[in-house]
Formats: structure tokens, sequence, C-alpha cells
């Protein structure tokens, strides 16, 4: 299923970089066999190493094991469901809904109900065969790419080949720290093709240059998107044009700015367990900032991760919000006895680390906002677009509040540094 | 900060590692929490910490070690991590000078954070790379002495002198609350009602932000 992207030979016998990955990652078959550990007759807490959906070895107990199952089944149901829209719609239906560039379907109407099907559709997570066709769409990336030569991306890994900068120095020694469990990613063939992106993205953004955490979301973004070209431009419409700005720039200023907006999300949504992480000193960037660096990538299961990643791409980054204060709210009860920091973060940590129900985490999400109330699935659908738009205005509103306290946050601590 | 929370331990210290990225601190904590050395770890991005308990003079001391990312542009980000640490295993790298020379930025950036009283242990790592030094012991030690800090060459490869680093700063900061203690205690016999058991708070829990002394919040 993987095997579409086609090698092709260039004149000169050199393998393009535009190519094929995961031939044969059979995503999308339930593998029992890839359970490693043989299970135990009692079914107790012993821990399994077993292969996620995509080829990550991940340690979990028996429940992890069935959930990541009924995970796959359901993947399955909805590639069948993308499949038939395709049939009946037509292949690349979904670009239409993508700012009237596509226009052969010139009934507005059309484009409405797809837009609207698209969402939904999206939300309940996007097969992962037609990831990379679907994300490139609706993120914008493909537009971004369309805005430059096609040599763009092979003209700049070549222009970047040998140069030796902070950020490469960085780069390089984070490679084989990245996902080392994972097997392609462990191969020298994926450190380079990590290498690349990143380096050519560091040349793309000097402002950005590296910043640690990116290495996780492109390698991430690689092991989806398949090519590295695609990969690469994912990775810049995400920064330049999905995130917060600044968020990876030198001193981190936008995702200070995040921490705070979360902050204040978090007294907001959830003002019981905001109180008392307050009276316990807790800090939200304590375990925010890996969230919204790695965009969950170090965080959760993968396939829970990109189900995450489906939403942004398509809805943007208030997504981010959502699902971090959907794991607070998940724990609020656990929390809420905790005496200790130390606690507040193992507790999230292993909460987020055994997420493999990604449906959990959305509707969750879905619930926290949605007048904490399910009633019917059409009901819900409407509660959500009028909150969720309402976020995204509440988080720019929030960013552009918290932008000038974290300016002089961060002027002030370079002040009192040089006078130390 | 340094209460005694349960029957399971008398004091709990929180130690924070800090230094440059790839000088170790990951195999550090690892290595002395469960005696785990990977050639292989994922770098660090946002806050790990692990635990050990261990004796202190007949004391059960437990010591919360937290690790956190070393790239230059976190550590604006992370002054939550300082919060409440009583000691601080600051690492560089013996094969890597530049590592060595920003350990005065690591220590500024103590300062700014940390609690004054923080002990402070410099840990040279990697000392099995011995081919590849280019810090020798003795500009550590230098550089240590005239800080004030303490000071070993550690390799978390070999598991050498880690146990010893924290043994050190425990030690160290245990002596300081002790003393601390005694001398509340004192100051409590003096000017409080005699005759009565004093009762010591080596420090409240929820007077975490006035107290200067050098204990854990969490």
């Amino acid at each position: 299923m993987f095997g579409t992207l086609a090698q092709r030979e260039e004149p000169n016998g050199v393998v393009p970089r535009r190519r094929a990955y995961w031939i044969t990652w059979a995503i999308s078959n339930p593998r029992p066999s890839d359970i490693t550990t043989s299970l135990p007759k009692k079914k107790a807490t012993f821990s399994v190493k077993f292969e996620d959906m995509y080829g990550f070895t991940v340690e979990g107990n028996i429940d992890d094991v069935n959930v990541l199952n009924e995970v796959r089944e359901r993947v399955r149901d909805q590639s069948r469901v993308w499949m038939d829209l395709e049939a009946s719609k037509g292949a690349g239906w979904y670009l239409q809904t993508n700012d009237g560039r596509m226009s052969v379907v010139s009934l507005k109407l059309s484009k409405l109900t797809n837009t609207i099907t698209l969402k939904n559709l999206v939300r309940k997570g996007i097969p992962p065969t037609l990831r990379p066709k679907v994300w490139l769409a609706v993120s914008g990336a493909e537009k971004k790419r369309s805005t430059v030569p096609e040599s763009y991306y092979d003209d700049l890994t070549k222009a970047t080949e040998g140069k030796v900068t902070p950020a490469t120095k960085q780069i390089d020694h984070d490679l084989p720290r990245t996902f080392p469990s994972h097997p392609w990613l462990d191969s020298p063939e994926g450190q380079a093709s990590l290498r690349r992106v990143l380096v050519g993205y560091s040349f793309r953004d000097s402002d950005v240059g590296y910043c640690q955490g990116l290495n996780y979301v492109a390698a991430l973004l690689l092991l989806v998107m398949k090519t590295e070209e695609d990969a690469f431009w994912m990775l810049a419409v995400l920064l330049e044009n999905v995130l917060v700005s600044d968020c990876y720039t030198d001193n981190l200023s936008g995702c200070h700015v995040e921490q705070r907006v979360f902050k204040d999300l978090l007294a907001k949504k959830c003002p019981r367990i905001a109180a008392h992480l307050e009276a316990m000193k807790f800090d939200v960037s304590l375990v925010a900032t890996e969230w919204f660096l790695c965009l969950f990538a170090k965080s959760l299961p993968s396939e829970t991760t990109l189900r995450v990643w489906d939403v942004l791409f398509n809805e943007g980054a208030k997504v981010l919000f959502h699902v971090a204060l959907a794991i607070f709210k998940m724990e609020e009860e656990e929390l809420l006895r905790a005496r200790q920091i130390g606690e507040v973060i193992d507790m999230l940590q292993t909460t987020t680390h055994h997420q493999y129900n990604p449906d959990e985490l959305l509707m969750m999400r879905l619930d926290l906002l949605a007048a904490q109330q399910f009633q019917a699935l059409l009901a819900l659908i409407v509660a959500f677009e009028k909150i969720g738009s309402m976020t995204t205005n509440t988080i720019t509103k929030e960013r552009k509040k918290q932008e000038p306290a974290v300016m002089a946050v961060l002027d002030e601590r370079l002040k009192r540094l040089n006078t130390l | 900060m340094a209460h005694r929370v349960d029957h399971e331990y008398d004091y709990l210290f929180k130690i924070v590692l800090i230094g440059d990225s790839g000088v170790g601190k990951s195999n550090i904590l690892s290595r002395f929490t469960r005696n785990e050395f990977s050639l292989d770890s994922k770098s660090t991005i946002g806050v790990e910490f692990a635990t050990k308990t261990l004796q202190i003079e007949a004391k059960t001391v437990k010591a919360q070690i937290w690790d956190t990312a070393g790239q230059e542009r976190y550590r604006a980000i992370t002054s939550a991590y300082y919060r409440g640490a009583v000691g601080a295993l600051l690492v560089y790298d013996i094969t890597k000078k530049q590592t060595f020379d920003n350990v005065q930025r690591w220590l500024r950036e103590l300062r700014d954070h940390a609690d004054s009283n923080i002990v402070i242990m410099m840990a040279g790592n990697k000392s099995d790379l011995t081919h590849l030094r280019a810090v020798s012991e003795n500009d550590g030690q230098e550089f240590a002495e005239k800080e004030g800090l303490s000071f070993l060459e550690t390799s978390a490869l070999e598991s050498h002198n880690v146990e010893k680093a924290f043994q050190t700063v425990l030690t160290e900061i245990y002596h300081i609350i002790n003393k601390k203690a005694l001398a509340a205690q004192e100051a409590a016999r003096n000017s409080g009602p005699p005759g009565q058991g004093t009762t010591i708070h080596v420090v409240d829990s929820s007077d975490a932000g006035s107290s200067k002394s050098s204990c854990c919040s969490s």
C-alpha cells in the first residue's frame, strides 16, 4: 500500500531524494506477530514490548496491546470510509476544500459540504496511506512549495552540503539521539535523511537555525510523508504558518507565549486542577514545554500524535491547547490527590506515554470544550465548531496579550544575567 | 522542601543536572538512579527526573534528580526547573572545551534562578575518553576552587565517581540542613516556653517560596 511513490532513476543513476522509505510498512494490517514477548497467562501488570503502527518499539501492558489492536481496527474502518468517499467524490476531493485553489467543482455548496465533511473526517483520523497527500493539501505545504522552483529542495541540500554551523553541530549531535529505538531512524540512511531536512531548514530560516525538539518533529514527518522533500515542506509550513511565530527562534519567545496562554486556559477550563497545582507551585511549563515544542511527538504514542497532527494541519495550533487541556482533564482526580510536583510530572508523563487510544484523547477534548455533555453526534460537532472557532480567536487574543510580558521577562533576564 | 513526608524517607532533596547539550546529563541520571548507561539515549527536551533513596549518616534521603535540555535557547524557559533545588550537578564534557568554557554561564544561570545556598558540584564527565581529553583535570580543579565548587571527574559509562558526586552533594546538603535545624532548635529553646518538646519544621512545605533554607519543594 505504501509503494505508491515509485523510485525514479536519475539519468546518472543516482537514486533521487524524493523516494519512498516505507515500501513494505504494512500499517493497515493488524500485526499480532509484532508482539515480541510471549504474553503471560495471568493477566497482570506484565510489561510487553511491541511494535506500533509506525515501527516504534514501545513497552506497555496487555491492555495497551489490546487498545492498540482496536485502534488498528478502527484505522482500517476509517480507511474504508475514505476510500468510499474517493470513489464517490473522486480522488483528491479534499483538495477542493482548500481556499478554492482547485475550483474544478464550482458549486459553493458542494465545496462547503466538502469542507465540513473533511473536518469531521480528519477529526476521526486520516488513514496512514492518505496522510501525505491530505497533509500537504490541507496544511498549505503544497501551495508553499508551488511558489518556488521545483528544484528548490535539491538545490538547498546541495548548497548546504559540507557546511558547518552551530546548527549543524547540534543537529549532528542529536541525530543518533532521535528515537534511537526506531529501526529506520537508527540506520545511517535514516539519519542522513533527517540530517538533510534539518540542515536544509536551518539554512532556510537562520533565525530558527536548529532548535532541539525539531529533530523529533522532522523524524516523525519523515516517517509519515515518506519522502524527504515532502517532510521538509511540512516542516516549513508548520514553523512558518501553522504554529505561533518564533516558537523555535533564539529565545523561544513564541513558546513562552504559548506556555502563558496555556496556563490561563487551564485556569479557565480546569479551575480545580489549576488551583491545586498553583498551591503546589507547579509550573505547567515543566510538562508543556515538551508538548508544545515536540508537538507531542516525544510524549504520545505515534498514532495518537499523528491523529493530533491531522487536526493540527487542518485546523491549526489551537488543537495543541485542546489536547494539552484534555491530558490534564483526564488525570483530574489523580492530580487533585498529588502532593508533590514530582508526582504531577510522573502522572502526566505516564498518562501521555500510554495514551494509545487517540479517540479517547480527542473525544475528551470535545467533551471538555463542548458544554460537558455528549448528545447526538451532530449536536456535538456543531458545539465543537462554535467553541472551536471561539477558541482560535481566544488564543490569538491571548497570545497578543501575553507577548509584551514575555518580551519584558526575557529582556529582564538578559539584563540580570549580564550583571551577575 | 526537605520535609519529612512519610515513613519511606526522612528527607527529600531535589538536585538539578545542568550543562551544555550532550555532556552526558541523562546518562549520569540513569547511571545514578538505575545503574544504566545507554550510548543512544534520546535527547532531553522537557523535564525528566528519577529518584534514588540512600542513607546519609543514618538518615534515609530520597534524592530527586532533575534533567533537562541543554541547548542555550532553553535556558530561559527553565526557571521552574530550578525552583526548590537544593543541589546542582554542573556537568561539562572533558573532551569538549566549549562545554567547560560555558560553565561560567551556567553558574550565572544558577545564581539567577536557584536558592543562594544551593550546593554545587562541578563534574567533568566522560573521563573514560582520555585520548580525546581537551580539558585537563587540573584546569577543572582550579576553576572549581576559584568558584568555591566541589569538583570530580566522572564517567557515566564506566560508572566512575557518579555515585560519589551525588553522595558528596547530598551529604553536604544534609549537613547544612542539620546545622540549620540545630540552630532553630537552639533559638526555640532560648526564646520559646521551656519544657516543651520542640518540633522542628526544617521547612514548611506551604512556605516554600519564602524559605531561604536550601531544600526542595517537591
